[in-house]
């Protein structure tokens, strides 16, 4: 493996003289495995090559053909005992990995604690300033006189902020779909101002709405944690405004999105609550239609004493956004029907009942959200009532503001209001305050009771603080900076004489407090445990070493020499010994072996002495403390073994200027990581380097003595580099590439489906594709066996369909047919996306398992030069295909996985992929032709290529790129575990389809009975994971160092999760992928042609 | 890791050797100021170049080709002349006027060729993944400049012999002052591409400021070290 043969290795089809004694096998596993096919030919194939064999082999007896069949036996005993050593210290690896990046995690992302404490009633945090009849009681106002007795609250899901306000078309500036499409709320505010205020309504990240949620009713910040649980909602157990609602005795009822049954289970009025699942995003319609039929039966005069708070939930805004992006027609018909739906429910209301219209988000350029983007966090807020209430401080207010940039309130800000305007306590953990339009009446003087409120609310505040540090364990005193001062300003404020101007000064003076104690709460709970971070940091830096270990340990063991002749040589001593009687060679004793038995002993000594460790420190989690003890002994154990077999450390550097230019790539890369534009600019670095990776290789290629092998070089080279040059076309650009970038992905910046245009990309692939894969097998005179059937066929078959798949979708996106009835195309590609799975998925797995090796056996009369061998009798044998049997098998596996990848990619990212599998295939032919197949460059560039087809594929590392809507394209509902693994195989595809094609850098060209090639294959894996497990150590390092910097949230901290998730993902299907497809194509392989 | 021993990538068959300066004093004095004279002259007209860099370089590609030129006509062996380069001539006896035609000749030859290498360097620098679209005169100019700074002393002393400029392009013809210049220009041009995408609102990050800049500081550099430290050395791969 390490050298590469001297002959030429174009058309290297030549084989081997006979070796001794191994033909009878072979012509008996072939006969069998052809059986089938070629009967006809069977015997006298069978007949020649047993000649073959004879020619050598005349005069011994049986027994040695039994000696070579049993010594076979063996070997592929030893093979299959080492392939799970082998599985083992990769799933190990895995798990090392995953302690790391849980120790990190734990640490980093911010965490809160979730106080039990509840408010109620009858227990103000403070003396009223006001005494009313009534007080204490939910019916005339627990904290404060309430205003209304019931509440609509209806929330667009999404809406934006600039959605709501007038826009003045202009030539340099023209209107978007989503302009001036619901006017209502502002003409409303505008008009009456005592009925209705529009404001800006600011979310805190992550905008997912889930977390809003959790935001809209407790009142608190979220934790960033609460973003991945996105999938599956979690009952809300802190105090929160519906729960004072039921303890109040507020009937609720509940219309469309069924994320609030998950968090308030069993809070909802049966019988009239109608609940709607919420992750279809295909579907526009199904939820609002049904809120819509729901509401107003509600809101008449017969029903309307069955209820006292309506939620309702519409989610056609937010699902026409990710489906179409905002500058969509469609974005434009569902913000008049909520325009038209606002409007009679307005018309319903009657005067006792308060409407809030909010968005609980908003969305970026393309209509997705979950990050901290402006557009993303920019909702809007409108309150309505029929009874003259709202007031406006300040006669330039009277306007609703013009940008999302003036006059914004905090989401949480709805929280106090709401519960001060229906009599209710404030929630516990509220850190709003009351929105000031709300209580400065009609006049806008209202200032006493403008001060009572935010009085009131900053008590509030205040007591949860204090239990806050109770329950953490601090001191209050102690910590810098505390708001105390500021209460005290306000309490002196009001509590002297009874003028206007005081109350005026001590709203402010409240108000400040509230807003130092949401700024000291946001830093606070910005604080990271960084002992853990650092405990993950290291467990991911031994994951790195004992990598890096493994992977030389593993390439220096046993340079095997590539020689015919020493190989017969040799197979004839072992089989005259085995013959003999001795004993079967013992297993050599490989690094696989020797490291995991390492980790093991390592992990188990340190299980052993957890107790005891434990016992010291005492205060640690149980479970943390076992997995950090087991993954640090375990690396521990890796590094004895190391040292304890090679006495001093060689040169770790790389000594070619290929192995410099491996450490070039994946080292400037990581450190550049810690820059924001380099992590933003990742795409054009990663073209960068695929350009400088194919400029070396041209001029190395230059260097070849035969002018065939340097054409086909330096073709290969420039291919290589021009189409990773013709992907880079394929665009989606982040927020902060602007200006400098233009999306091209989907049909324009502002959308997210493909243009018409782009809907021939499949059907090219389809047709060229399969072409492309044959002239790589055909280079070999390999496109034998199951390669044209399922190449030319099956795998082309698929193709179309996905193609046909695509085209339905974007048919039902555009509405081209909209006499069909709806859900009928949805009904047709559903059924075509499945059956593109089973061909790739079920069909294909098992064809790769049971296929032959892709070559042809055969006699001919005037055979190609260079590829016969003749027999003692004079007949020529020509077998086709055999100098690469191990790659062209391999690669129809790979062929599976790529149509798997190609299926979830939309038409643009179907073509990124084609042109991926393309450089692949020429990035093989590049590194045989250069003989660097054994060199850490290969695989590396296989990652290059990877990431770069990560953006060239619609994606970027932040959340909001992640293409959701890909979990129904085989499915009509969420499903578990599928919905999760498609957005995976979506986001992930063109890693996947990298770590997939590692082993083909090893097979590639390869001929059968070549020893160590597990052990190569291994090598390059380990080369191979290593560039993703560098970018991750250096990404977390990266987020944990700038943990305090502006863009962590926006840039550092979606990247680390990006990485993290690449590297399991890539751990995985590592395993999975290649090594269990390894296992199969070699049993194959050596079933065949004997075992090395 | 490394796949051991010198396989298949020898060189050609007839060992080339390095380029010895013309052994006049005046070469030698040149060779020295030519370096010198070009950073002095590129920071002179930096600030000009940041300000506006399509006019400047295409207002300095002349004095560029001037200073190229009188440094091959006074420094280096013309193509053909080089047949003994290193026996030691008589001085004087060469400025035979046939010699001067035969040297102008030679750099016409030369930068017409290295005129015919700029499209190819601009290709080059679009699938390294410059702008397409836009830039194209400042993606022109800068390789303008890159072939005046690399390739036309290579033609200059190399003329169009297939087996050396498959030599060249292989990057494994012997270090040299010439060839070590052209290596370092290409390496500095690509150096040069590095700060470009960080967000520090310089003007001097447009393109295609640093690759220019790169590739004067890397011609210089690349000059430097080929004509002393590792002069008569050969590039490895491997």
């Amino acid at each position: 493996m390490a050298d590469p043969p001297p002959a030429p290795k174009v058309f290297k089809d030549a084989v081997p003289r006979a070796a001794p004694g191994n033909y009878d096998s072979i012509a008996a596993q072939y006969e069998r495995a052809r059986a089938a096919e070629e009967k006809d030919d069977q015997e006298r194939v069978g007949g020649i090559l047993g000649g073959l064999g004879l020619s050598r082999r005349e005069g011994r007896g049986k027994e040695e053909k039994g000696a070579f069949e049993r010594l076979n036996e063996v070997k592929e005993r030893r093979f299959r005992g080492e392939w799970l050593w082998v599985v083992g210290f990769w799933v190990w690896l895995l798990c090392i990995h995953a302690a790391g990046l849980y120790f990190f995690t734990k640490g980093f992302l911010l965490t809160r604690l979730v106080l039990e404490e509840k408010s109620t009633c009858a227990e103000p945090p403070i003396a009223l300033s006001t005494r009313f009849s009534g007080a204490g009681t939910p019916e005339a106002g627990c904290w404060h006189p309430k205003t209304f007795d019931k509440a609509v609250v209806i929330i667009i899901d999404a809406l934006r902020y600039d959605f709501t306000v007038p826009f003045k078309n202009s030539t340099d500036n023209p209107s978007q779909a989503f302009h001036n499409a619901l006017p209502f709320l502002y003409e409303t505010a505008e008009k009456q101002p005592q009925n209705a205020f529009l404001l800006p309504f600011i979310a805190d990240p992550p905008t997912t709405t889930l977390c809003r949620l959790k935001g809209l009713t407790t009142g608190t910040l979220p934790t960033f944690i609460d973003a991945g649980s996105n999938f599956a909602g979690e009952a809300i157990e802190e105090d929160n405004l519906l729960m004072q609602m039921k303890d109040a005795g507020r009937r609720i009822v509940h219309l469309g999105d069924d994320t609030w049954t998950a968090l308030f289970p069993g809070y909802f009025e049966d019988g009239i609550s109608r609940a709607y699942d919420s992750f279809n995003v295909w579907d526009l319609h199904t939820v609002d239609n049904g809120v819509v039929e729901h509401i107003m039966p509600l809101l008449s005069a017969e029903k309307k004493g069955e209820w006292d708070v309506m939620i309702a939930h519409f989610l056609g805004v937010d699902h026409a956004g990710h489906r179409y992006g905002p500058n969509h027609p469609a974005m434009t018909a569902k913000l008049e029907q909520m325009n038209g739906v606002l409007r009679d429910v307005v018309e319903a209301l009657d005067d006792e009942t308060l409407l809030v219209v909010m968005g609980d988000h908003g969305m970026d350029g393309k209509g997705d959200h979950g990050g901290e983007s402006d557009d993303e966090v920019q909702a809007a807020l409108w309150m309505y009532s029929k009874r003259d209430t709202f007031g406006r401080t300040k006669p330039e207010f009277r306007i609703p503001p013009a940008t999302a940039k003036e006059r914004p309130v905090n989401q949480i800000d709805l929280v106090p209001t709401l519960a001060l305007l229906l009599g209710l306590p404030i929630p516990f953990n509220n850190l709003g305050r009351p929105i000031e339009e709300a209580f400065a009446g009609v006049k806008g003087t209202a200032w006493e009771k403008l001060a009572a409120v935010a009085r009131m609310t900053a008590a509030g505040i205040k007591r949860y603080q204090a239990a806050y540090y109770v329950a953490q364990g601090v001191d209050e005193s102690t910590v810098d900076g505390s708001p105390k001062a500021l209460w005290a300003t306000a309490e002196t404020t009001i509590a002297g004489t009874r003028k206007h101007q005081n109350w005026q000064e001590g709203y402010t003076a409240f108000l400040a407090f509230q807003e130092e104690t949401l700024r000291i709460c946001r830093s606070l709970w910005a604080r990271f445990d960084v002992p853990c971070m650092i405990l993950g940091i290291g467990i991911l830096a031994g994951g790195v070493l004992a990598l890096m270990l493994y992977a030389n340990g593993n390439s220096d063991d046993g340079n095997a020499i590539d020689d015919i002749d020493l190989d017969r040589a040799e197979l004839q001593l072992e089989l005259d010994n085995f013959a003999k009687g001795d004993a079967a060679p013992l297993p050599d004793e490989t690094t696989t072996r020797l490291l995991f038995r390492g980790a093991l002993m390592g992990s188990l000594l340190g299980s052993l002495l957890c107790p005891a460790l434990w016992g010291m420190n005492g205060s640690e989690n149980v479970l943390d403390f076992g997995l950090a003890v087991g993954a640090i002994s375990g690396l521990l154990g890796v590094l004895y073994q190391d040292m304890r077999r090679r006495m001093s450390f060689g040169n770790p550097l790389p000594t070619t200027i290929w192995g410099w230019l491996a450490v070039i790539f994946t080292v400037s890369q990581s450190i550049g990581f810690a820059s924001n534009s380099y992590t933003i600019w990742e795409d054009s670095i990663l073209l960068f380097f695929l350009g400088t990776f194919g400029v070396a290789s041209a001029f190395s290629a230059l260097r070849l003595e035969i002018a065939a092998d340097r054409a086909l070089g330096i073709y290969h080279s420039v291919a290589f580099v021009a189409l990773g040059w013709a992907a880079s076309f394929s665009k989606l650009c982040r927020e902060e590439q602007m200006p400098y970038c233009r999306s091209t992905y989907y049909a324009s910046a502002t959308s997210s489906t493909s243009a018409p245009w782009q809907l021939i990309i499949p059907f090219v692939v389809a047709a060229v594709l399969p072409a492309i894969i044959k002239s790589f097998y055909t280079g070999s005179r390999s496109y034998e066996g199951l390669a044209p059937a399922w190449i030319s066929w099956a795998f082309r078959f698929g193709l179309v369909l996905s193609a046909i798949f695509w085209t339905l979708d974007a048919a039902d996106d555009g509405e081209w047919f909209p006499n069909l009835p709806s859900g009928l195309l949805k009904n047709i590609r559903v059924p075509i996306a499945q059956t593109v799975f089973a061909l790739s998925l079920v069909a294909g797995s098992i064809a790769f398992s049971y296929a032959p090796p892709c070559i042809s056996i055969s006699t001919t009369a005037t055979p190609t030069p260079g590829s016969q061998i003749t027999n003692s009798s004079g007949a020529r044998v020509t077998i086709l295909g055999f100098a690469n049997a191990n790659g062209t098998r391999y690669l129809l596996l790979v062929t599976n996985i790529l149509l798997c990848v190609l299926m979830v990619q939309k038409p643009m990212g179907a073509g990124a992929i084609s042109l991926m599998a393309w450089q692949i295939l020429t990035l093989l032919e590049i590194l045989d032709l250069l003989s660097l197949t054994s060199s850490p460059i290969g695989p590396i560039v296989l990652a290059l290529l990877g990431s770069f087809h990560f953006f060239k594929t619609g994606h970027q590392a932040t959340l909001s790129s992640i293409q959701w809507e890909s979990a129904f394209i085989p499915l009509h509902t969420i499903r578990y575990p599928w919905s999760p693994v498609l957005v995976a195989l979506n986001f992930f595809g063109a890693q996947i389809l990298a770590v997939s094609a590692v082993p083909l850098i090893v097979l590639w060209k390869q001929k059968p009975r070549k020893k160590g090639l597990l052990r190569s294959v291994v090598t390059a894996l380990s080369w191979h994971v290593a560039y993703y497990a560098v970018v991750c150590l250096a990404t977390t390092m990266w987020a944990g160092h700038l943990r305090r910097h502006l863009m962590l949230f926006r840039i550092f901290s979606p990247k680390f999760m990006t990485a993290a998730f690449v590297l399991l993902v890539v751990d995985v299907i590592g395993i999975c992928v290649a090594l269990v497809g390894v296992r199969f194509n070699t049993l194959s392989v050596s079933e065949v042609f004997g075992w090395a | 890791m490394a796949s051991a021993g010198p396989t298949k990538s020898t060189a050609p068959v007839k060992p080339s050797l390095p380029i010895e300066l013309l052994p006049t004093d005046l070469a030698r004095i040149v060779s020295q100021a030519h370096p010198a004279l070009l950073l002095s002259a590129y920071y002179l007209r930096f600030p000009a170049l940041v300000a506006d860099p399509v006019s400047t370089l295409l207002k300095s590609l002349l004095p560029l080709a001037a200073l190229q030129i009188s440094y091959a006509i006074l420094c280096l062996p013309p193509v053909g002349s080089t047949s003994k380069p290193v026996k030691k001539a008589k001085p004087g006896s060469k400025k035979t006027p046939e010699h001067s035609s035969a040297k102008i000749l030679t750099v016409i030859y030369a930068l017409v060729l290295s005129l015919v290498s700029v499209p190819v360097l601009a290709a080059v620098q679009v699938l390294f993944g410059a702008p397409i679209t836009t830039h194209i005169p400042h993606t022109l100019l800068s390789s303008a400049h890159v072939a005046l700074l690399a390739i036309f002393p290579l033609i200059y002393v190399h003329g169009s012999d297939g087996a050396k400029w498959r030599e060249i392009a292989s990057v494994y013809s012997p270090i040299d002052e010439v060839f070590g210049a052209s290596v370092g220009s290409f390496l500095g041009a690509w150096l040069g591409a590095v700060p470009i995408p960080l967000d520090w609102d310089r003007d001097w990050q447009k393109w295609p400021i640093t690759i220019v800049t790169g590739a004067y500081a890397g011609y210089v550099v690349g000059k430097l070290a080929g004509g002393w430290l590792l002069k008569g050395k050969k590039i490895e791969f491997d």
